[in-house]
């Protein structure tokens, strides 16, 4: 496969990779950068567990080739506790006991990060339609769901 | 530490690491030199090998290992009760779960060529689907010895004083579907050879030292020459109970003398791995004309697959909850484990005991329907409590909250529990 030279934004650092564009962005990640906080849990888009924030928004990286992203930002789970510090989802699924085997974790937090970056209050209705598309097979979405509400609140109080 | 932990809410100690992604599990390993496994599955539910062709699958570059039955040195079997699921399937297959071959190489696109590039050739044997039909005279035979793994029966009491003591008799066959875990986490296994010369496997299991075990049997090598390291599971459920990849990996790590990686896609995984049993429930209650239970008389045929896994424990289970939480004076109970083509079952949460309420269940509401009862009455009225005696001769001698429980789940859906129980 002939490789391209292909730059982008990754956790907020510009990037630069060489590989074939039609290689899946979950590959590259996991594979290339060695960033394994991004999981794969079906390869075909329904579980969720490969999510990242593509400009902002949740994609399924399993969906999503590395051509793609070219001069594009790149969010993965690694990217998000700035300098060591946890972003308040990250907090919330860990005190609200959010995280049970932990393979849907990275991708569920991606996910309700999406949804916050866009409504600093999100209804319940509107939480459990941003994580629709992320499978937690511990079936632990109640207290997902908590979590994300507990630090939707932390940000608005904090 | 804290003085008191009843009723503390500690925060989860690897909950950190899995939250920021930190966690390494099997599949997120890398060491350096590691090469890419692949297996190939049957494609196939029964069928004779008449030959594998592994010659066009050694010529594809990067290829560095290319195995089948005849590269197990020790015993080529595992299973949890009977030792009989190939490592690799030598003559016969028996499911679609069956291993034919397994390849390393450099790259993960060259393992999947290499395996693209293997030749089975394959004739087809009529096979079993249906665990009934399997169970019935000329069927196709899954195993030599027959295809009834197991028959558990439960007898109590007796059964013609309990069929006239009844007003009403409910007779109905309840049926439920195979169930796969789909543990969100594939199964994936890194093994390699460390300094000293041990077997070092990094795999997702709920058994590491049954693991090992297996691992000595397949491989002829003894216990303390493997170590098997279960690090973090992206879910079991169950589904983690037998052997998957982990012989499989070990066995192209000693051949090529490097640490060798085995992901499971998702559609590996559906043949890597157990299922929840697929059960006929036929069963024939009994019930005086207020509701109380005076028989049950259960069949209930668990479709165990191709290999025996934990079929016998589960269909155990099955029988010893056949009657639920209820009393009932005079029981007779037959559960079966029957083979067929299909996947293999085995453990899933509940381990047998989740069936059987499907069709308790359905009894109880039928019975209440037939003798015009509110089926929190019927249920009420027959609910075990402290001191009473299963069908297996169990006495119930303390913390027996199912009364406690109805109460709530009654009032909770808006029933007015003590009005409906008169």
């Amino acid at each position: 496969m002939e490789r391209e030279r292909i730059c982008f934004t990754l956790n907020n650092s510009p990037v630069e990779i060489h590989c074939h564009p039609g290689e899946r962005l979950v590959d590259v990640l996991r594979e290339q950068l060695d960033l394994t906080g991004t999981k794969e849990g079906c390869g075909q888009g329904e579980c969720g567990a490969c999510t990242v924030l593509l400009d902002g928004r949740a994609v399924n990286s399993c969906l999503v080739l590395i051509g793609q992203v070219a001069e594009r930002s790149v969010l993965t789970i690694e990217g998000l506790a700035a300098g060591g510090k946890l972003d308040p989802l990250q907090t919330a699924f860990v005190t609200e006991g959010a995280v049970q085997c932990g393979y849907c974790t990275p991708g569920m937090i991606i996910s309700a990060k999406a949804l916050l970056m866009e409504k600093q209050n999100p209804t319940e209705a509107e939480i459990k339609e941003a994580i629709a598309g992320n499978l937690c097979r511990c079936t632990g979405y109640i207290k997902i769901i908590k979590a994300v509400q507990t630090a939707a609140s932390a940000r608005l109080e904090g | 530490m804290q003085d008191q932990v009843v009723g503390s809410s500690p925060v989860k100690v690897d909950a950190k690491d899995k939250a920021t992604g930190a966690t390494k599990y099997p599949g997120d390993l890398r060491v350096p030199g590691m090469l890419y496994g692949k297996l190939l599955y049957s494609p196939s539910a029964h069928a004779k090998i008449i030959g594998i062709g592994l010659a066009d699958a050694w010529q594809v570059p990067g290829v560095r290992a290319v195995l089948t039955a005849n590269d197990v040195p020790g015993h080529n079997g595992h299973g949890v009760i009977i030792p009989h699921q190939p490592v690799m399937a030598r003559d016969l297959v028996r499911s679609v779960n069956d291993v034919l071959v397994a390849v390393a190489a450099e790259t993960m696109a060259a393992a999947e060529e290499a395996l693209r590039k293997v030749k089975i050739e394959l004739v087809e044997l009529p096979a079993v689907f249906d665990a009934t039909a399997a169970m019935a005279e000329g069927a196709p035979l899954v195993h030599p010895e027959g295809n009834i793994l197991s028959h558990h029966k439960i007898r109590r009491g007796d059964m013609a004083e309990g069929w006239a003591r009844a007003a009403a008799v409910v007779e109905n066959t309840y049926r439920t579907q195979m169930v796969d875990h789909a543990f969100l986490q594939t199964e994936a296994a890194l093994a390699e050879i460390d300094d000293g010369g041990i077997l070092v496997l990094h795999v997702a299991t709920q058994y590491p030292h049954w693991d090992r075990k297996e691992l000595s049997r397949a491989l002829g090598m003894p216990e303390d020459m493997i170590r098997v390291v279960g690090g973090s599971v992206g879910g079991a459920f169950g589904g983690r109970e037998d052997m998957s990849l982990q012989v499989q990996a070990a066995l192209l790590a000693m051949h090529t003398g490097r640490p060798v990686k085995i992901v499971c896609t998702r559609e590996e995984s559906f043949h890597a791995h157990s299922k929840r049993h697929a059960m006929v429930m036929h069963y024939r209650t009994g019930a005086t004309g207020e509701g109380r239970l005076t028989a049950v008389e259960a069949t209930i045929i668990g479709d165990t697959g191709a290999y025996a896994s934990w079929g016998t424990n589960v269909l155990r289970k099955a029988a010893v909850h056949a009657t639920g939480p209820y009393i009932v004076p005079n029981v007779k109970v037959d559960a079966y484990a029957v083979y067929t083509n299909n996947p293999f079952a085995g453990a899933m949460r509940g381990f047998g005991a989740a069936q059987p309420a499907v069709a308790y269940e359905g009894q109880m509401d039928e019975v209440a329907r037939v003798l015009g009862l509110h089926p929190f009455a019927v249920r009420w009225q027959n609910a075990m409590t402290e001191g009473c005696i299963t069908a297996t001769g169990q006495v119930l001698e303390s913390g027996v909250g199912l009364r406690a429980t109805m109460e709530k789940a009654g009032s909770l859906v808006g029933w007015d529990v003590s009005k409906i129980n008169g």
